[in-house]
């Protein structure tokens, strides 16, 4: 039985701009990588090594991908475990400063290839990374009653420090402050960290939470939600220390790469308990955030396909670029495909909870609170599913014939990027709008607790 | 008197916004019950703002039983309070 306590103070979720700055930032990073792409053409996916294609990649996973999820998990801590993250305006408002200059800085560093930038650039996305860790790993020692979104949460921050330590080493590398030895296998160790780690280990924990909660889904499986993340985390070291003892010669480099086996085997699986959970939906109406989850999903699997297919079966990728095409898979099919179809959920969401908040606070009836099919229409959401659905396509073909597709997949992109922003920044203003038309009918200005819902009796 | 609504195959923000509707037409001496499928955490707070007590009971037809009564009607407290605590 739950006591007449409010288990979730708001004073402890953080200003709405707290997050928002962190959202609204994705689709113009999205739009400068689709400009990149329209600019270089071929060369930007000439190979996973050239510097335009680093560029590219990095505003993905900087830009659109960490920046959403450092904004989601100021937001989620107060609300999934009540612990909030100390002075999280102040913070916040430096780490989103360190983390878009230090993605812009990496980012021109790497096309004007400039030693001395990237040296700049990693230091500032280092120290971003630092206050970000530090900040959230304090709220997350707060907790006081963890649960399985909230441990990986702990594991995906890890893996993020990690990621970064990686990356530093490599911009050291690279700048030639220091030698760099074995570009390869620290390369693939960063990547896979970040990807497998960072992101992976993150949505899956937030997803606990939110696919039940607004897909209308049963419950993940208890052995799914208790054992899964904290098993490819361990999973991740084990094939590190396989894939170093490889890269160092002292085992075949079979051992790493059947291991990663086993932990596509996870990350398939869990694809697929996903997919399985959706089909079994208890209130089958469309839903954008379920299109676009369930292309992320799929995605999972061709690209789990493409990586058993150019490992496994040799000769097989002679005419292909299987690295490149996992790398949109991976990042545009699946992890910018659940990022984007997330926003539609937690974006509405905020600002009709932010507004109900504020019409209890101040008693002011008058005012009509928009609900979140009015804050983001479902029509304007799904036309930005398909244009970003052909982007897929169209990068994916890119991939394998670049000098055709690749400034017709940066246009698609672009195109995507701008409804995706156009209707972020639509629901913003209609929350702005009726804010403002809240405090000024408002009889109590401010937040003045206490209001009534009801006219009094 | 009991009012029961049953929000538990709603998604975000829907069974928010029908308990708080359901709320605004609550006569004194009257008290909500209401169905969900999963703990309203975040209707909590907004109870708080609104003036209004609960208690909240886990199971039920969908997983979680809620029920709300304006802060100080002991009219409709005491039979809400019995209400949660009969299995």
């Amino acid at each position: 039985m739950t006591p007449s306590v409010a288990n979730l103070s708001l004073e402890q979720a953080p200003p709405i701009s707290v997050p928002f700055r962190f959202f609204l930032s994705a689709p113009l990073f999205l739009l400068a990588a689709a400009l990149l792409l329209c600019w270089f053409g071929p060369d930007a996916l000439a190979s996973r090594w050239s510097y335009q294609t680093l560029a590219l990649t990095h505003l993905f996973t900087l830009g659109v991908l960490t920046s959403v999820m450092f904004g989601a998990l100021f937001q989620m801590l107060p609300v999934l475990a009540g612990s909030p993250v100390p002075r999280v305006t102040l913070i916040a408002s430096w780490v989103h400063l360190l983390l878009t200059v230090g993605t812009v800085g990496l980012v021109a560093s790497f096309l004007l290839g400039s030693a001395f930038g990237l040296t700049v650039a990693g230091a500032v996305l280092g120290l971003a990374i630092v206050v970000f860790v530090s900040a959230i790993a304090l709220a997350l020692w707060r907790v006081e009653v963890a649960n399985v979104t909230i441990t990986a949460m702990w594991l995906a921050v890890i893996a993020l420090g990690i990621t970064a330590a990686l990356g530093l080493h490599l911009v050291v590398g690279m700048s030639g402050l220091a030698p760099l030895v074995r570009p390869f296998f620290y390369t693939n160790l960063h990547l896979a960290w970040g990807l497998l780690g960072w992101v992976a280990l993150l949505l899956m924990g937030v997803a606990y939470q939110v696919v039940p909660m607004f897909q209308v889904t049963p419950e993940y499986p208890v052995w799914i939600r208790q054992r899964m993340v904290p098993v490819l985390f361990a999973g991740l070291i084990v094939w590190g220390l396989l894939a170093g003892a490889a890269a160092y010669g002292r085992l075949p480099s079979g051992a790493a790469t059947g291991w990663m086996g086993l932990l596509v085997v996870g990350y398939l699986l869990f694809a697929g308990v996903t997919l399985r959970l959706q089909r079994q939906r208890r209130r089958r109406v469309s839903d954008v955030t379920v299109l676009f989850w369930r292309t992320g999903l799929i995605a999972v699997g061709v690209c789990g396909l493409l990586w058993v297919l150019g490992r496994f079966l040799p000769g097989w990728d002679a005419r292909l670029e299987p690295d490149l095409l996992l790398g949109v898979g991976l990042l545009l099919g699946t992890a910018v495909s659940l990022v984007n179809g997330m926003l539609y959920k937690i974006v509405p969401f905020l600002s009709w909870f932010h507004l109900q908040n504020r019409q209890l606070a101040s008693g002011c009836l008058s005012v009509r609170v928009p609900n979140m099919k009015e804050l983001l229409s479902d029509r304007a959401a799904k036309r930005q599913y398909w244009v970003h659905l052909a982007a897929i396509g169209c990068c994916a073909g890119a991939a394998l014939v670049p000098d055709w597709l690749a400034r017709p997949a940066g246009l698609l992109l672009g195109i995507s990027a701008l409804l995706l922003g156009k209707n972020l920044f639509s629901v913003v203003t209609i929350y702005r709008r009726t804010n403002r038309e809240l405090l000024a009918a408002s009889p109590v200005s401010g937040t003045t607790p206490g209001g009534d819902i009801a006219p009094a009796p | 008197m009991k009012h029961s609504i049953d929000v538990s195959m709603l998604e975000p923000c829907e069974p928010l916004e029908r308990t708080l509707a359901a709320l605004r037409e609550l006569q004194p001496g009257d008290y909500l019950h209401v169905i969900h499928r999963r703990e309203p955490m975040l209707l909590y707070p907004l109870l708080e703002q609104g003036g209004f007590s609960w208690r909240t009971r886990p199971g039920g037809p969908a997983g979680y039983e809620v029920f709300i009564w304006r802060r100080g009607d002991d009219v409709a407290g005491q039979p809400a309070l019995q209400d949660a605590e009969t299995r």
